[in-house]
């Protein structure tokens, strides 16, 4: 059974289709990539699967459970984490409490807990805590754990941004330009970081990606959008030779 | 019928009020992105001012010092208030929002509060609780069409209300400033571009909103003669809240939400004991915002525009 | 920049006088901790309840000035000196005597104490303090239930406009209606009255049924606000403000138009069960409660509802669940401040729950600072203190502290303690303590 499959995915922004019958298989495991120019709707296939969106037409299908119109946090909860293109940290809180705060379905004291400072919470908080200590540990990232987000280095703050999806425990982990802003060295670690992550939890990746040197190297599948429509599907190999990649491409092939 | 066409000309008539002052609201929110919450004891000052003035002036009228009739003591009254209105806005945004202008919107809404409280306080130590009438202008003639009753001075202020805002229109979409200042409410950071100061448009701004206050207090003054401090808390966070009906930061949309809610409120005086107005129309109110979030003409929300 | 060149002309000759008394002070109070401050307080205050008007007598100030004699001061500057020798004799030397004796026994204490209990002792001594101050004129005792009541009503909005980050204005709606709820279940319940005939229950019963009425009264409100709350999952910011600004009307006009509970011309006949120690406990309760939900994770949610919204859904924040449960505990905690000030001043209208009481919170709370538990009780405590001290001066008093609070707001624009908690060394010491030991574990592993 795949993790993922989606069929016939359509979506209108008003007058405007911004994704039309948009097909997917992701099966577990797999890293997989979605790439197009400027505006062909990457985003958007990401905001309809996390629920922000709801299509206009198709279905979503997540481990065997249609999950088309549920909201956001429920389809978080039911494993799809995801990162955001221009980070959307919490930028008030401390890197611990951000990641803290994704545990938030896994919390196990109710509102009780919370007003009276009940001795499950204290134990439960202390659960958290560590865990929470421990994921950034294994980023490489807890000596900022007492840090708030917005004081860090960008690259620290991407980190934080991918613990925090990791804390909602996700079997599919959605990223969004996982190397924007990024110069060459960190692209190729980042390269190794998903690597990295993908063996250590277990997981599904699909990534939307700008730079096709990064994709090329990184993904087993991609498939290519231009204008809502799938122009294209394949292998790298066959995706860097592929006419119509090519063609609409054409004017940003050149920093490739 | 003839109740509902009498009530409609009431209606336009609380409608003209509120969406003159409802227009500083809004003229203000669209460049700064925050409410001017002492816009209300700004229209209350305003109606003070006018007070003086046509006291004054018709003070010096009496002795035959200026050979004024009533309706020249009126046009100037409305030209001098309109005029010194402006530098009370202007006052107000020097002190409250000025040195606040990189800080949380939600601190420049305190210092607005403060500044209204400070004004409400500063007329009430200066002139007593003791209630002050505004002198008659113009004498009021009722103009009977079919079974419907007129007062000269609801036409009047009706006539007075399109009047400015169609000089509004003209002064936004003809002049340097004017386009400036929608220049701005379209992108606060382009402006310096264009080689206007900021300041001076949001100088601009408050005293034009000011003294569209200054004009609906005069009117108002003539309706119903009896000043008080806190009339500016009743009527003008009426008009905010018709700013906000039709869509914050629109200024067609303050104009429709000011009439909308004269209408409302007069609808409901009419066929409800009038004791129950404040509650009829302010569920109408919650509801239309229920079913649309973002007023009647009012932009989606966005992370920008968060207080 | 004028104002500072200014600013330190005024203050050469000041250091000269500060400093040796800093260092002075520094030398021989360094070390003691806040517990024998408030005990030195406590005794100092007791010590005003015994003997305070007869050496008022003698200074020749007729009775024990309010509130430390500022008040006085700033009508007859010649009772300076009086005042003076009165706050050395009653506040400053005890306190300091007693915070000196019991420095030492105060820092065994902090080492072998546990936590809990520690805290709780410092709560004793500041309820020692307020309960012998409020005992010595009546006056002190209203102006402490009703700072009590203002520090719910601020900090109950602070999780709304500081923690969730909107802008609220219903507070006094919200406190109205718990105002009215408690009253008319304890008027109809306890007293005999002619509204609502005969008392229903033994009027002796009539204290202890009053935490049930805040609790009712409490609930009630939450339930209340949920036409806040609703419309909060689709609009925020200045739309959620307005309804929130209709709701305040819609209830002050709903009361106004109830003739059985006195429409606009109020209710009153409430039982006095309102004492200083009930304010103190509920505030204290409120407190803790409020504070406890905060440094939860599921309070920090609140945080995170503010500072981005959708990727708290995305990180399974259930963000309408959070939005209800800050506005509920809001409308909850200002529903019981307004039964307690229904029975603190024992009657209550429409017109006292206006709009200005709503921009009087919203002021103590912008002064104090957002996202503050601290900054929602010192805010509150230097706004009454402030308006206490101006009170002989009446109206002029709403032309000061406006100006008082823009001035702070254009030098701190996030308040006073905006963002920021205060530190008590003690528990910075402890919570130090637990982090180093957190951050070892996961080292360890």
């Amino acid at each position: 059974m795949p993790l993922l499959e989606i069929k016939h995915l359509t979506h209108w922004f008003g007058g405007l289709r911004a994704v039309h019958d948009f097909n997917l298989k992701l099966e577990p495991g797999e890293i997989r990539g979605l790439i197009g120019p400027n505006g062909a709707g990457k985003t958007t296939v990401f905001n309809l699967v996390t629920g922000f969106y709801k299509p206009t037409e198709g279905r979503i299908i997540f481990m065997g459970k249609d999950i088309t119109g549920k909201r956001p946090h429920e389809i978080a909860r039911m494993g799809i984490g995801r990162t955001f293109q221009n980070l959307r940290l919490w930028t008030h809180l401390t890197a611990l409490d951000n990641i803290k705060v994704a545990f938030y379905s896994q919390i196990r004291y109710g509102l009780v807990g919370a007003f009276f400072n009940t001795r499950a919470r204290r134990e439960e908080e202390e659960r958290i805590d560590h865990e929470a200590r421990n994921l950034m540990k294994m980023l490489g990232i807890d000596q900022y754990a007492n840090w708030v987000v917005s004081g860090l280095p960008y690259g620290i703050q991407r980190k934080v941004e991918i613990a925090r999806a990791l804390a909602t425990k996700p079997r599919l982990l959605l990223l969004d330009e996982p190397t924007a802003g990024m110069s060459p060295a960190e692209m190729r670690e980042t390269m190794d970081f998903i690597l990295f992550i993908r063996e250590k939890f277990n997981l599904t990746i699909w990534l939307i990606e700008h730079k096709m040197k990064f994709v090329m190297g990184l993904c087993e599948w991609i498939q290519v959008l231009n204008f809502g429509e799938t122009i294209a599907e394949g292998p790298p190999k066959e995706i860097q030779r592929h006419p119509e990649v090519i063609k609409a491409y054409l004017g940003e092939m050149v920093e490739l | 019928m003839e109740q509902l066409a009498q009530q409609l000309f009431n209606a336009l008539q609380w409608g003209s009020y509120y969406a003159l002052i409802a227009l500083g609201y809004s003229m203000v929110y669209s460049i700064l992105m925050l409410f001017n919450f002492a816009h209300g004891d700004v229209f209350m000052v305003a109606t003070y001012i006018g007070y003086f003035v046509a006291v004054g002036l018709l003070g010096l009228a009496s002795l035959s010092l200026l050979p004024l009739s009533n309706v020249a003591v009126f046009v100037l009254t409305l030209i001098l208030t309109m005029f010194l209105a402006s530098f009370v806005g202007i006052g107000v945004e020097l002190v409250a929002y000025r040195p606040l202008r990189d800080a949380p919107r939600a601190s420049a809404a305190i210092t607005g509060l403060m500044v209204g409280i400070f004004m409400e306080t500063a007329v009430l130590a200066a002139l007593g609780a003791s209630r002050k009438d505004f002198p008659l202008l113009i004498p009021p003639i009722t103009f009977t069409i079919g079974p419907v009753h007129v007062t000269n001075l609801k036409l009047l202020t009706l006539a007075m209300a399109f009047g400015l805002m169609f000089l509004l229109h003209l002064f936004i979409s003809r002049t340097k400033i004017g386009m400036a200042m929608r220049a701005m409410s379209f992108d606060y950071a382009v402006v310096p571009l264009m080689g206007i100061p900021m300041n001076t448009i949001i100088v601009f701004t408050f005293a034009l909103g000011s003294a569209l206050a200054g004009a609906a207090g005069i009117l108002f003054g003539m309706a119903y003669p009896v000043l008080d401090p806190y009339m500016g808390v009743l009527i003008g966070w009426k008009a905010f809240v018709a700013a906000i009906l039709g869509g914050r930061g629109s200024i067609f949309g303050a104009v429709v939400g000011g009439f909308l809610l004269g209408f409302i409120e007069i609808l409901v005086a009419a066929t409800l004991p009038s004791t129950m107005r404040d509650l009829i129309a302010y569920s109408i109110v919650l509801l239309i915002l229920t079913f649309r979030p973002y007023g009647l003409f009012g932009e989606e929300y966005s992370a920008r525009l968060r207080l | 920049m004028g104002t500072q060149t200014a600013l330190s002309r005024v203050a050469i000759p000041w250091r000269r006088w500060v400093h040796p008394v800093a260092a002075w002070f520094r030398q021989h109070f360094g070390d003691t901790p806040l517990g024998s401050w408030l005990l030195g307080a406590a005794v100092a205050t007791l010590l005003e309840r015994l003997f305070g008007a007869t050496i008022a007598y003698y200074l020749g100030l007729g009775s024990v000035p309010a509130i430390f004699g500022l008040s006085i001061v700033l009508k007859t500057p010649a009772l300076i000196p009086s005042v003076l020798v009165f706050v050395l004799l009653m506040y400053l030397l005890p306190t300091l005597l007693v915070a000196k004796f019991t420095t030492p026994l105060f820092l065994r204490w902090e080492e072998r104490l546990s936590t809990r209990v520690y805290v709780l002792l410092h709560v004793l001594f500041l309820f020692l303090i307020l309960y012998f101050w409020s005992q010595v004129d009546p006056y002190r005792l209203l102006v402490l239930r009703l700072l009590g009541i203002n520090i719910l009503l601020t900090l109950s909005l602070n999780l709304v406009n500081g923690w969730m980050g909107e802008f609220s204005v219903s507070v006094a709606g919200f406190m109205s209606v718990g105002a009215y709820v408690s009253s008319v279940f304890m008027v109809w319940g306890f007293v005999n009255d002619d509204v609502f005939g005969p008392a229903f229950f033994p009027e002796s019963l009539a204290p202890l049924a009053f935490p049930l009425s805040l609790v009712l009264a409490g609930a009630v409100t939450a339930v209340s606000a949920l036409a806040v709350a609703i419309p909060s999952f689709r609009t925020r910011g200045d739309y959620l403000a307005i309804i929130t600004l209709a709701y305040l009307f819609i209830v002050k006009s709903t009361f106004e138009n109830l003739d059985f509970i006195g429409g606009p011309r109020g209710f009153m006949n409430q039982p006095e069960v309102a004492s200083f120690t009930v304010v103190f406990v509920w505030v204290v309760l409120g407190i803790w409660v409020m504070h406890n939900f905060v440094t939860s994770t599921l309070g920090k949610a609140t945080n995170a509802v503010r500072d981005n919204e959708s990727a708290a859904e995305m990180m399974t924040v259930d963000t309408r669940r959070v939005k209800v449960v800050a506005f509920l505990t809001h409308a909850f905690w200002s529903g019981v401040a307004g039964g307690l000030y229904a029975h603190v001043i024992g009657y209550i209208n429409p017109s006292s729950f206006d709009l200005r009481k709503s921009a009087e919170i919203l002021g103590m709370l912008y002064l104090g600072g957002l996202n503050s538990v601290s900054g929602s009780i010192l805010g509150p405590v230097l706004f009454m203190f402030l308006s206490e001290i101006l009170r002989p001066f009446q109206l002029a008093k709403w032309l000061v502290i406006p100006v008082i609070l823009i001035y702070a707001m254009v030098r701190r624009p996030r308040g006073l303690m905006g963002f920021q908690e205060l530190r008590v060394p003690f528990l910075v010491r402890r919570r130090q303590a637990q982090e180093e030991a957190r951050a070892h574990a996961v080292a360890g592993d």
